[in-house]
């Protein structure tokens, strides 16, 4: 009993000096704070690119000319060609799906949901010919209506392949 | 003189709520910080898109080219030869796709993901020196990066 008397007299009141590790963790705080951007929550549009083929797809690796007594013709046509001009300052002019001249984007989704809903569509894949002046914000409004497109397939349109097209 | 000095009181503050206050802030902010943003150029202004959405691309191999409005190809701020850039990314993309699986032959198309992230004003010739130098180093997959609303 004595002894522990003894002990507890002995005991000292420890305390610590928060000083120093209050100072680093200032240290700590500012450089996160000073180093802290938040980033934006950008969104994406995932593609397959493959290198851009023949629009036509030739059976046996046929050339055009090589056989005149060929009558075994070119058999489908797997890529839809979607060509869009642009003006001076790089804007949308005008838009075509293969021939055939189309007014705007909206109608664009149109024509391709008429052309790809078709059971019967060949289409596996869409090349878009681009001028070499379009900005990019505009490309992106005609990838984006591809990308909404969705093959007889059932799946989604992602391949895409892009082909520029000489200055007017 | 040692009576004085005895009478003088010693204010000691008691730092340890301030202590645990910052190591809250500690945190937050480490919780919150971001450092594959370093690899973000955020002075471009991407297109909006409203379809684009955010996706997971955890564990995903992925490339992120930032191209400005003039073609040029920044990355973590620094400007790139382009041809110079993408081929040594190929190179590595290869030796790590063959080190996952010893079957992928070197024609074989990259598993490595190209997220492009150009400046909505960058002309399409531009854009598509950088595409296609991606496509003739064995890249197919490609991710768009589009807002999908105007910012504030």
């Amino acid at each position: 009993m004595s002894h522990r008397k003894k002990k507890k007299k002995g005991s000292e009141n420890v305390e610590l000096n928060l000083a120093a590790m209050l100072d680093m963790a200032f240290q700590l705080l500012a450089f996160f704070i000073l180093t802290f951007k938040p980033s934006p929550i950008e969104g994406q549009i995932n593609l397959k690119l493959p290198p851009p083929l023949p629009v036509a797809g030739a059976p046996g690796g046929q050339k055009a000319g090589d056989n005149d007594n060929n009558k075994n013709a070119v058999q489908s046509f797997e890529s839809l060609v979607i060509s869009v001009f642009s003006t001076p300052g790089g804007k949308i002019s005008t838009m075509a799906i293969g021939e055939a001249n189309v007014a705007g984007v909206s109608a664009l989704e149109g024509r391709l949901k008429a052309v790809l809903s078709d059971a019967n569509s060949p289409f596996k894949q869409v090349i878009i010919q681009v001028a070499s002046r379009l900005k990019y914000a505009e490309l992106m409004r005609v990838v984006d209506v591809c990308t909404r497109q969705t093959l007889p397939t059932g799946e989604k349109l992602t391949k895409l392949s892009f082909v520029e097209l000489p200055t007017e | 003189m040692s009576g004085s000095m005895n009478s003088e009181a010693s204010a000691e503050p008691n730092l340890t709520p301030m202590l645990d206050l910052v190591f809250q802030l500690i945190t937050f902010f480490m919780l919150v910080t971001n450092f594959k943003a370093a690899s973000l150029d955020l002075n471009l202004k991407l297109p909006v898109v409203g379809s684009a959405r955010p996706l997971e691309t955890e564990g995903e191999d992925l490339l992120i080219l930032n191209i400005d409005s003039v073609g040029k190809l920044n990355v973590y701020g620094v400007t790139q030869n382009v041809e110079r850039y993408i081929k040594a990314e190929a190179k590595v993309s290869r030796a790590s796709a063959k080190r996952l699986n010893p079957s992928f032959k070197a024609d074989d198309d990259l598993p490595t993901t190209i997220v492009v992230r150009a400046d909505k004003q960058t002309p399409f010739n531009l854009l598509n020196v950088v595409i296609k130098t991606c496509q003739d180093n064995g890249f197919r997959k490609f991710a768009l990066k589009a807002m999908n609303k105007e910012d504030g």
